[in-house]
């Protein structure tokens, strides 16, 4: 058991080291074989730690950082939580892995991208079994960097370079939140172990664990793009798609999530962090599901939907629904990923055209990519039956059964995002496959031939995905269906997960009647907008752009805003103290002192002109001297 | 004793002031700063032989035939330098000498 | 096992000397000198390496001090009590290993570069080797004072000679800068000797016995500040820090590996050997101050580089912001941020050291350190641009690497103490990869951005780079025998401290 679990660790940091080490020098099948071989190996692993899994486990396997009472050493922990989260990683990035193959084909530096995809499961992994925070900490950290390497993966583009920048500043100042949380633990109970801390809540004052806990939700905001950070993920896209699916969709932006749900029981035991991290989470899901219905990227749509759903997450560890944010985690993870991998597919087959507004009728054309993607839009929408239903309802139905004004206004607002979803989601489906692309104007800057030929491998592995996204509902059925609710059991003995609340039966089918009333209505919005005569005159209308459409385009200018309030002034700071504090301040007045010296050194070094005269002078001179002092003895 | 000590000694006194007065405005001629020099040697020699007279002790007299010695081996020395320094540089005057600086 | 009865720590002293006169006779033929200076200097890792493999048997040893692994103590100067003690414990054996291998890396680094009078410019590194190990081993105070003096005039030269751009106002900046705190220093050592003289009647410069001596709590304070202004140059805290940028950019590749490894220490040495231990009471007074300087250092010095146009600048600058962390962990004054403050002493060291390096290589083949001439590297020295990477990662502390493990020990410890601090102190680390991942992304990515011929890394550069990397990866990911080795003394310091 020991032996897999470390396995599960192993094999994709030893691919990875494989493509680093020997990079160029692997031909690029073996590369690939490596990299793939080594996610689907943990992933066999760790199904079989799954079927030999009896309890929580903690092993130690080495140690790390131990000075004094501070210890740190290389410990996993495997409970429930972290076993299923290991389990859905190294599934869906083993099938990103293969997707890889075929859209990274004919790419020269394939070596480096299976290596940072490979390294990016380790860390993840790590950052999911880890039983101390500074061991998380590592994988977290690991995470951001293989994210930032890899949005920049293109790097001689300017625009790809920033943006892997962004991503990595961004997270990082979450970070230190993250980072200050973790040592001011340290400081209060004397270790970082999180099972022990988990049990400490009650030893220090709730004011105490409210600090902790805003911290913490900082951290997870870097991490999981929520507001106020959640300006890094849009751009994040300019990453290659695979990696959009499996950093910035399906596992790392999670990440937050987990750690939100893994210190639930320390920090949960504060209602102010609960009710934070709802707003946060609640307020994230609106922000970003408004946004959506404004792009016009593609990509930047489904960025803006991953800022949204995790919102749902969020909102759902606040309402205290731990099992329902991590069901949620889960099917999103699915369908999120199978929503980037077809739209890899689209903007394959258009050359890297990823305008909505360019695209048109691709469902006739390629129903290999539309069928999945339906499935995944489904998901996604809310729609009655699909994954996404059931776990996105059963968030909603906790943050309901919560009660009380904030909770309240937090089911009705997570309502209201539920339609724009549904909306948005439709938008692009309508757009990018139904109707007619315009003749008028070309599918892609390069050419207007459709790449008909898709690497058999991009569209088979959209169809596991599709199928595990809207069966997902599968793994917990609410009761009123008659199934037995098997995540829930699953989940159910760790600590913080047996739910705060329990929902009324007769008012969870009322619930998920509103529900998915409330998708079908978005679906009928999008419909009536997006298809048939009208597509044409909206399509126009949207193109042209208001301020209003602008506002939500830019992210409600908050990029703007924050260019404006931090990065002039701080580029402007930089350059100040550097001319005016350190060159003309202290250097200035330290060189004027040294100037001020040699000038006052000059006096007598004039006096050593070399000429005999001067000497005789200062003989005479001090003859005269002497002679007047004598005769000032002498006399006076 | 006829001669006063006190009148020796202002008598070299005067005679060192004007060498030393003479090597200090005179210094556009190496040969005449040697001569002032002399001067001044003189000088201090008469302050010995006055010294030695009033007190009856030879040591000054000795010190006078010493420095005489001396300074004719000081000047012979010195004429064969400023000869050479003539022949390198076609001056004598000692203004236009700076090599000796730090 | 090496034997007790050889005087390891005198060779370990002065070997570098005795290879200088081995140099005189190949003053000619300076590939020969290179290959037996290097050889000297392998010895003397394998002596330091030799030393860290057997220290636990050198522990289970009592010596006459405790915590002491080796002591050499014989008379030199009788009429002022000054003698010749050497003494290696735990933390001077971190110190010295990172001595030994620094060198190394700067003579490997130095191999092609430095063409002109190469027999005299190894002559000096090598008398800075003795200058240095004598810096990390005297417990006389005079002899320190001695050793510290020493370590400086090789640099004065080496900067002065083989520097570039404004070498000889840079030399003469740095040299007046350290010149006027070590003055004060020794001011403040002979002070301590009367002052004991004049208690116990006893006359000595020895650390242990000047230890036990009372002072008036203005008069340590006195003292305190001269040894603090004479390290805090050193360090460099923040004030006093101009001289470094410009000494850095202006040194030849080998004297920056040195500063930044190795010189810097001897400030940060000094205050945990010295200046704490000597004078508790004052150092907790002025415990304050040392914790504003430290932190507006961390964020003045990161602000700072990211303006720096020359990548050389650049680092010098971020050696001032990592020091503050080192700083902040002496200041803290508690086991856990002491321990990762020495870590971080040795860690900052080899990534900094290993980042000039490569600015060296760069700059010997585009004739260039302008980050504005460069773009686009990851595509035409990929080899040089994934250790350019790796070290800048390791630079802004990246867990795995080893700068977290400091820097997480440092914040961890002074958390404990004050909390204030360590939460401002986080900040820093944010800046850090600000600047940092800007010159990676000027330099490394991106379109490039002029022109030039440039040729990846050759063999010698490659070997070297790795090594350093591995051992870079080694102290992140397995730090643990290094914290054993300084626990002891670490523990014996905080008992005496306050």
């Amino acid at each position: 058991m020991e032996f897999y679990l470390a396995f599960i660790l192993l094999f994709p940091l030893a691919g990875g080291l494989c493509n680093t080490l020997f990079a160029r020098l692997l031909p690029r099948r073996l590369s690939e074989a490596v990299a793939c071989g080594a996610i689907w190996a943990s992933f066999i692993c760790a199904l079989l730690v799954f079927f030999n899994f009896t309890g929580p486990l903690k092993v130690e396997y080495a140690s790390w950082l131990t000075a004094f009472d501070f210890q740190a050493p290389v410990t996993l922990y495997l409970d429930q939580l972290s076993l299923s989260l290991a389990l859905m990683i190294t599934f869906v990035c083993g099938l990103i892995h293969l997707y890889s193959i075929g859209y990274m084909k004919g790419d020269p530096a394939l070596a480096r991208y299976f290596a940072l995809l490979n390294i990016f499961v380790f860390a993840m992994l790590v950052l999911v079994l880890a039983e101390n925070l500074p061991l998380l900490y590592l994988g977290w950290e690991g995470v951001g960097f293989c994210s930032y390497a890899l949005i920049g993966f293109w790097y001689q583009e300017e625009k790809n370079a920033t943006a892997g920048r962004k991503a990595f500043i961004v997270t990082r100042i979450g970070d230190i939140a993250f980072g200050i949380a973790m040592v001011w633990m340290y400081r209060l109970f004397g270790t970082v172990s999180i099972t022990q801390l988990n049990s400490m809540a009650s030893l220090v004052p709730a004011g105490i664990v409210t600090g902790l806990g805003i911290l913490l939700l900082i951290g997870a905001t870097g991490k999981s793009a929520q507001l106020p950070l959640s300006v890094w993920l849009p751009d994040a896209m300019a990453g290659p798609t695979p990696v959009s699916a499996q950093i910035h969709a399906a596992t790392m932006v999670t990440a937050g999530v987990y750690l939100l749900a893994r210190m639930f029981p320390l920090i949960g035991a504060s209602e102010a962090v609960r009710a934070a991290i709802a707003v946060i989470g609640g307020v994230t899901a609106f922000y970003a599901a408004t946004c959506a219905c404004a792009q016009r990227d593609l990509k930047r749509i489904l960025a803006y939907s991953t800022i949204s759903q995790i919102g749902y997450m969020v909102l759902g560890v606040g309402a205290g629904a731990l099992t329902a944010a991590t069901f949620h985690l889960l099917t999103h993870a699915f369908f999120k990923a199978l929503l980037f991998l077809g739209a890899g597919c689209v903007i394959t087959v258009l050359h890297h055209q990823q305008d909505i507004y360019r695209m048109g009728g691709l469902k006739s054309r390629f129903p290999a990519i539309y069928w999945p993607f339906l499935a995944g839009a489904l998901c996604l929408a809310g729609f009655p039956g699909s994954g996404g239903f059931f776990s996105k309802d059963a968030i909603l139905g906790a943050v309901f059964a919560r009660g009380g004004a904030l909770y309240g206004s937090l089911f009705a607002l997570g309502l209201f995002t539920a339609l724009l979803t549904a909306f948005y989601t439709f938008r692009m489906l309508f757009v990018v496959f139904h109707g007619e692309a315009d003749n008028s104007r070309p599918l892609s800057p390069s050419s207007g031939e459709w790449h008909s030929h898709l690497p058999p491998v991009m569209t088979v592995t959209l169809i596991p995905l599709a199928l595990f996204g809207l069966l997902g509902g599968i793994l917990d059925l609410p009761e009123y269906l008659g199934a037995s609710a098997f995540l829930s059991g699953f989940l159910g003995p760790i600590p913080g997960f047996a739910g705060l609340v329990q929902a009324v039966p007769g008012d969870e089918v009322s619930l998920q009647i509103i529900a998915a009333a409330t998708s079908i209505v978005g679906l009928g919005l999008a419909w009536s907008r997006y298809t048939g005569d009208r597509r044409a005159a909206s399509l126009a209308m949207e193109e042209a752009g208001s301020p209003r459409s602008d506002f939500f385009l830019y992210g409600w200018y908050l990029d703007h805003l924050y260019h404006l309030l931090l990065i002039r002034p701080f580029e402007w700071l930089s350059r100040f103290l550097w001319k005016r504090i350190d060159e003309s301040g202290i250097d200035g007045s330290l060189d004027g002192l040294a100037r001020f010296t040699a000038r006052l050194g000059g006096v007598p070094a004039g006096w050593s002109s070399g000429r005999v005269v001067t000497s005789l002078f200062g003989l005479a001179g001090g003859v005269c001297v002497v002679l007047a002092y004598l005769a000032w003895r002498v006399l006076g | 004793m006829i001669v006063p000590l006190e009148h020796i000694l202002i008598l070299a006194a005067l005679l060192f002031f004007l060498g030393l007065g003479g090597l200090l405005a005179w210094r556009t001629n190496l040969i005449m700063m040697l001569v002032c020099i002399e001067v001044m040697l003189n000088a201090v020699m008469l302050v010995f032989v006055g010294g030695s007279t009033q007190w009856g002790n030879a040591d000054g007299q000795i010190f006078a035939i010493f420095i005489m010695a001396l300074t004719s081996s000081e000047v012979s020395l010195a004429l064969a330098m400023v000869v050479y320094l003539h022949r390198r540089k076609r001056t004598v005057n000692t203004d236009l000498f700076s090599e000796m600086k730090g | 096992m090496i034997p007790n009865s050889l005087p390891i720590l005198t060779i370990l002293v002065f070997l570098p000397l005795a290879c200088c006169l081995l140099l005189l006779p190949a003053w000619k033929r300076p590939r020969l000198a290179f290959s037996l200076a290097l050889a000297s200097m392998l010895l003397e890792l394998a002596l330091t390496v030799g030393l860290f493999a057997s220290w636990k048997g050198l522990a289970a040893v009592q010596t006459a001090l405790p915590g002491f692994l080796l002591l050499e103590d014989r008379s030199w100067i009788e009429a002022f009590g000054i003698r010749y003690t050497l003494g290696l414990d735990g933390i001077s054996l971190l110190m010295v290993m990172l001595t030994a291998f620094s060198f190394c890396v700067a003579i490997l680094v130095s191999w092609r570069a430095i063409k002109e009078r190469a027999v005299l410019f190894l002559v000096l590194l090598l008398a800075m080797e003795t200058g240095i190990m004598g810096v990390f081993l005297s417990l006389d105070l005079a002899l320190f004072y001695l050793f510290w003096e020493v370590m400086l005039i090789p640099m004065f030269f080496l900067i002065g000679v083989w520097g570039h751009g404004r070498r000889i106002y840079s030399t003469i900046k740095f040299f007046l800068f350290t010149l006027f705190g070590s003055l004060l220093m020794l001011l403040a050592i002979i002070a301590l000797h009367l002052f004991h003289a004049q208690q116990t009647g006893v006359v000595t410069f020895a650390l242990h016995a000047l230890l036990k001596t009372t002072l008036a709590p203005h008069t340590q304070l006195w003292l305190y500040a001269a040894f603090f202004l004479a390290f805090a140059i050193k360090f460099p805290l923040f004030p006093v820090h101009t001289w470094l940028p410009d000494a850095h950019t202006d040194a030849p590749t080998a004297g920056s590996v040195i500063l930044a490894g190795l010189l810097l220490k001897t400030g940060s040495y000094g205050l945990i050997r010295f200046g704490y231990p000597l004078f508790p009471q004052a150092a907790h007074i002025l415990t304050p101050l040392f914790y504003t300087l430290a932190l507006i250092g961390i964020i003045y010095a990161s602000l700072v580089a990211f303006a720096q146009e020359d990548m050389k600048r650049l680092i010098a600058y971020s050696s001032i912001g990592h020091m503050g962390f080192v700083a902040i962990g002496i200041a803290a004054w508690q086991p856990v941020a002491l321990s990762g403050s020495i870590i971080q002493m040795a860690n900052h060291g080899v990534t900094t050291g290993a980042l000039f390096c490569l600015v060296g290589m760069l700059d010997e083949r585009a004739h260039t350190r302008e980050i504005a001439a460069f773009g686009g590297l990851w595509g035409k020295t990929p080899l040089w641009s994934f250790f350019f990477l790796f070290f800048s990662l390791a630079s802004v502390g990246l867990p795995g690497l080893n700068n977290f493990v400091g820097e997480f020990l440092i914040l961890a410890g002074t958390m404990k103490s004050s909390p204030l601090v360590a939460a401002l102190a986080f900040g820093g680390i944010v800046l850090t990869l600000i600047y940092m991942v800007r010159l990676v992304q000027e330099v490394c990515f991106q379109e490039e951005r002029q022109p030039l011929e440039l040729t990846d890394l050759v063999p010698r550069e490659l070997c070297l780079l790795a090594l350093v990397a591995l051992l870079n990866l080694w102290m992140g990911v397995h730090p643990a025998p290094l914290l054993d080795l300084i626990r002891t003394p670490v523990r014996l310091l905080i008992g005496g401290g306050p």
